[in-house]
């Protein structure tokens, strides 16, 4: 079967390059679409059933999001696609914390850095679709921060440096607000793996540190990001409730 | 008193301010003293006299000089032999007959003789014609006549309104706060006050003074001296420091002093002139010991001052006595050194007590007025002393005691001035020294701002102590009589969000260690500075977020513009050598662009960053890393030293993965005492490090721990492999 790739990528030698990642990382047959804006974009996702994904037949499985576009920033269409059921990158040259946070914040499943050799996105590619998310020390100091001070009195890290989107509070579907905040929470055990990875120690020495394998690391990992996922989609919906919207 | 319930009684009464009765209370005494003083001009303007003035030509003589009666015109100059009435018996005319104040005379028969003839003289003035008998049997028939308002005669006017003065301020000190020692104020500055009123009456030109004066001037002015000193005694024990026992000493000063008073009432002591002076010089000399034992127990400001003003009082007034006692035999002398002298000593002792309150006030009005007062006085004693002593005339030792005084004024003036108050403010250099060091200091550690601006005050004031407390205060003010100065804090804006209000204010004590009063011109000084250094700080952050502002852009641009076509070049690298250098100068475009954005990085943080990196890269050409990183206490890299380092690093490993073909990287970190050392080791095929050609890589790495003030060495391993050291002595914690 076909797995449909979107790029989402505004410099064409940078696109064709990433296009030779994606088909490198994976043995299916890869068809990839490319889309040099969000204008683009939004109309091929709407072609495969629209931002939800629920209605298309054959929806995108991995989505490539450049932040920088012409018409816009990347972050606006990862919004939009927060329901979509794809594997969503950032493929960007900023590798600070104060770019990319946001991003993961806005639904990314993972995160590529353009400048990275060849070889080296494509283990990151496949790592991801696998599930290992990448941590640097940065963001997971700011993960720290983030889940410590408790998310109500931020919204999207206000000093990232964007401009908030503002189709952000008209994500369509209603969240409980009500949600227990144990979600909004790190385990300890969370907290102990984002501590060692903001002090830069690779899965597997986390791994030895804290006596477990590498994979339930991989898992602590992909249990933050959903749940800093699903902190920033409550306080969407708090933002949402807030001005009338819902 | 200990000190939390001294500040604790200050803020109160500051907060306190007037009360009605208070207010009510002042106004009514300070109308009962103008009336009063009112009622007595009244009386002496309408009690009838002999407007006559008559001087001694000789021990035995007097003779007329000047007269307001047409009838004695004619007998000008001519020596007058007795004086009397129809209803009196006459009194023969010699030079005592002149002498008013019985209080200066030392002898106690030539006291008592001429309290007789005053007496005698006012009741003859009451008589409706007096007669007087001048030489060659001449008799002058005159009438006794009020001397009315304009007659009272210049000197009594300047006497009676300072003693107003000086009554008024007694009561508006004692109502601004009453208490204990504002008390003992009030009663030495209303005895001082009555004496000055006495010797107005006796300063009046003309015969005759109201009926009784006579009898009760000397016993009133003993009994307001000996008050006075009894006042000092006890406010010296117990202020500004009480002495242990404090009580009992006061106790038996006010006993002594007034057993001694009631002994003068009812018939006088042997040698009731000596035992006076005696007992005022005694009490003055315990006062100051007093003050010199308080002082010793705590370095207060007060005592110091107040003990230079007591020694200056007491050594005047051993002098007045000294004088007065070698002048003795003199009669003529003696007469003009008690009459002259005792008036300049009162009116000097009058002055200090009217400087006392105002004391923190203005130090320059204080300064020059007792240094004014100082010398007047000394210049009269030794006028004095030298008629006394040396029997110059009285033109040859008015001329030498001016001279004496002048040089004395000249040679002393700047000694005086800076033992009076302490020294003087701080100069200008230093207070911008100050003011500059605590500028940049706040600058550079922010989140010390408030340790900081003590430091300043410290160092303006050099206090014994500096506290902060809770106070809600715009300008600084002088407290608890000169001793304390209370000083806001300026608006810091970056203190806006974090200060706590309860700590609003600084409290210094005691400036100069202890050895100076806080003045007005202190707070003045305090507030101009603190404001200064505020806006100073304001300009210093401003033109410090412009700055970074400016490079946040201009890093945005560079990476937004320079970064993608550096990609683009990247991605279309004809060989991979060409690609990967490419590589490395997008990386150090990205540490460049971030460097110039951010703020500081922690050590640690930046540490754990790059081994990221590292491990990522060796992971890439499979060779194994270790890491190993200690330190000791965690600093914030500025942005030189943080890009250098990663810059150094990065192409340390580079070379490694480019040239060494090593399987294994030892990384090993130490922060120890501020100084970094970092060591990078291979096992790699790498050799004589000594012959390699420095090229832009290696050279680059030199360069950049030269920026940082370090240096780098490479050596072969054994068995094989090159190690790398960087050392890097000293990471202070700096500014951008």
């Amino acid at each position: 079967m076909t797995v449909k790739v979107l790029i989402l990528e505004d410099n064409p030698v940078a696109r064709g390059f990433l296009c030779r990642v994606v088909r490198e990382s994976f043995s299916d047959t890869i068809a990839i679409t490319e889309a040099g804006d969000l204008e683009s974009a939004r109309a091929q996702i709407s072609l495969t059933g629209g931002a939800t994904g629920m209605h298309g037949v054959d929806p995108f499985k991995l989505v490539l999001v450049d932040l920088e576009l012409p018409d816009g920033n990347g972050m606006e269409l990862l919004t939009e696609l927060s329901q979509y059921p794809a594997t969503k990158i950032v493929t960007t040259l900023y590798s600070d914390d104060e770019h990319l946070f946001p991003a993961l914040q806005c639904g990314a499943d993972g995160y590529l850095l353009k400048e990275d050799r060849f070889e080296v996105l494509v283990e990151e590619l496949q790592k991801i679709v696998r599930g290992q998310p990448p941590l640097s020390p940065a963001i997971a100091r700011r993960l720290l921060g983030h889940f410590r001070q408790g998310n109500s009195s931020k919204l999207l890290g206000s000093d990232s440096g964007f401009s908030v989107p503002a189709e952000l509070a008209g994500s369509s579907r209603p969240v409980p607000i009500e949600r227990p905040p144990e979600h909004d929470r790190l385990t300890p055990r969370e907290t102990e793996v984002l501590t060692y990875l903001s002090k830069g120690f690779t899965i597997k020495e986390i791994a030895s540190l804290m006596g477990i394998k590498w994979f339930t690391v991989n898992d602590h990992i992909k249990s933050i990001y959903k749940k800093l996922n699903v902190s920033s989609r409550a306080e969407a919906a708090v933002l949402a409730t807030k001005h009338g919207l819902v | 008193m200990g000190r939390p319930a001294m500040t604790a009684r200050w803020q109160e009464a500051l907060q306190r301010g007037w009360m009605g009765w208070r207010l009510r209370a002042l106004a009514a005494l300070a109308l009962i003293g103008c009336l009063g003083l009112f009622a007595l001009l009244r009386v002496l303007a309408q009690s009838p006299h002999l407007a006559v003035q008559f001087q001694a030509s000789s021990p035995t003589v007097i003779e007329l000089v000047a007269t307001g009666h047409t009838e004695l015109r004619p007998h000008l100059n001519q020596h007058l032999v007795s004086i009397g009435s129809t209803q009196h018996s006459s009194i023969i005319a010699d030079p005592s007959l002149l002498r008013r104040a019985p209080r200066f005379v030392v002898d106690d028969l030539k006291r008592l003789g001429i309290q007789a003839q005053q007496s005698a003289l006012a009741q003859l003035a009451l008589a409706p014609e007096v007669s007087l008998v001048f030489e060659g049997g001449h008799t002058v028939r005159v009438m006794p006549m009020p001397r009315g308002f304009g007659g009272l005669g210049a000197l009594f006017w300047l006497l009676s309104s300072l003693a107003l003065v000086l009554y008024l301020i007694a009561v508006a000190v004692f109502f601004s706060r009453p208490g204990v020692k504002n008390l003992l104020y009030a009663v030495m500055a209303c005895s001082q006050s009555c004496n000055l009123i006495m010797m107005a009456i006796e300063a009046l030109p003309g015969w005759g003074l109201p009926i009784g004066l006579a009898d009760t001037n000397l016993w009133l002015r003993t009994v307001c001296d000996l008050v006075t000193v009894a006042a000092i005694l006890q406010a010296f024990v117990m202020h500004p420091v009480p002495l242990r026992n404090w009580s009992a000493m006061a106790a038996t000063g006010w006993l002594v002093a007034l057993s001694y008073a009631g002994l003068v009432l009812i018939g006088g002591v042997a040698s009731q002139w000596w035992w006076t002076q005696a007992l005022l010089l005694g009490y003055s000399i315990a006062a100051l010991l007093a003050l010199t034992l308080s002082r010793r127990h705590e370095p207060h400001p007060a005592s110091l001052v107040l003990r230079r003003i007591g020694v200056a009082a007491t050594v005047t007034l051993t002098l007045l006595t000294l004088s007065i006692a070698l002048a003795d035999d003199k009669a003529q002398t003696q007469h003009l050194i008690a009459t002259i002298g005792s008036v300049i000593w009162y009116v000097f002792f009058a002055s200090l007590l009217l400087l006392v309150p105002f004391l923190s006030r203005s130090q320059h009005v204080m300064r020059e007025f007792a240094m004014l007062a100082g010398f007047s006085t000394v210049a009269t004693s030794l006028d004095l002393l030298f008629i006394t002593i040396f029997a110059f005339g009285q033109f040859t030792s008015l001329t030498l005691a001016l001279f004496v005084s002048l040089a004395l004024y000249a040679g002393a003036r700047q000694w005086i001035m800076s033992h009076l108050t302490g020294k003087d403010i701080v100069s200008v250099e230093r207070t911008f020294e100050c003011l500059y060091r605590a500028a940049r200091a706040v600058e550079s550690s922010p989140q010390h701002t408030l340790d900081h601006v003590g430091r300043l005050l410290l160092d303006l004031f050099e206090p014994l102590e500096v506290r902060r407390i809770a106070r809600e205060a715009r300008d600084s003010i002088v407290a608890a009589n000169g001793s304390m100065l209370v000083v806001p804090l300026p608006a810091f804006a970056h203190l806006r969000d974090t200060l706590n209000p309860a700590e609003g204010a600084y409290v210094l004590r005691y400036a100069r260690r202890g050895r100076r009063l806080f003045t007005l011109d202190d707070a003045r000084l305090a507030n101009r500075v603190l404001e200064q250094l505020r806006s100073a700080v304001a300009y210093d952050r401003a033109v410090e977020q412009g700055r970074s502002e400016e490079r946040t852009r201009l890093a945005q641009d560079l990476h937004d513009d320079i970064g993608a076509r550096l990609l683009t070049l990247m991605y279309k690298a004809p060989t991979p050598e060409m690609e990967e250098y490419l590589r490395h100068t997008l990386q150090d475009l990205k540490t460049l662009t971030r460097g110039l954005a951010s703020q500081d990085h922690l050590l640690t943080n930046a540490v754990g960053e790059w081994k990221v990196d590292i491990s990522q890269r060796l992971a890439a050409s499979h060779c194994e890393l270790h890491w190993a990183f200690r330190v000791d206490a965690d600093v914030n890299l500025n942005v030189v030293q943080w890009s250098g380092i990663t810059r150094i690093l990065r192409e340390l490993v580079n070379n490694v993965i480019a040239h060494a073909n090593a399987t294994r990287v030892e990384v090993d970190a130490v922060f120890e005492r501020g100084a970094l050392r970092i060591c990078v080791s291979d096992d790699g095929h790498g050799k004589s490090p000594a012959s390699w050609s420095h090229g832009l890589g290696l050279g680059g790495v030199r360069k950049r721990a030269r920026v940082l003030g370090g240096q780098v060495q490479w050596t072969e391993r054994q068995p094989q492999g090159i190690q790398c050291e960087v050392r890097i002595p000293r990471i202070a914690e700096g500014r951008r």
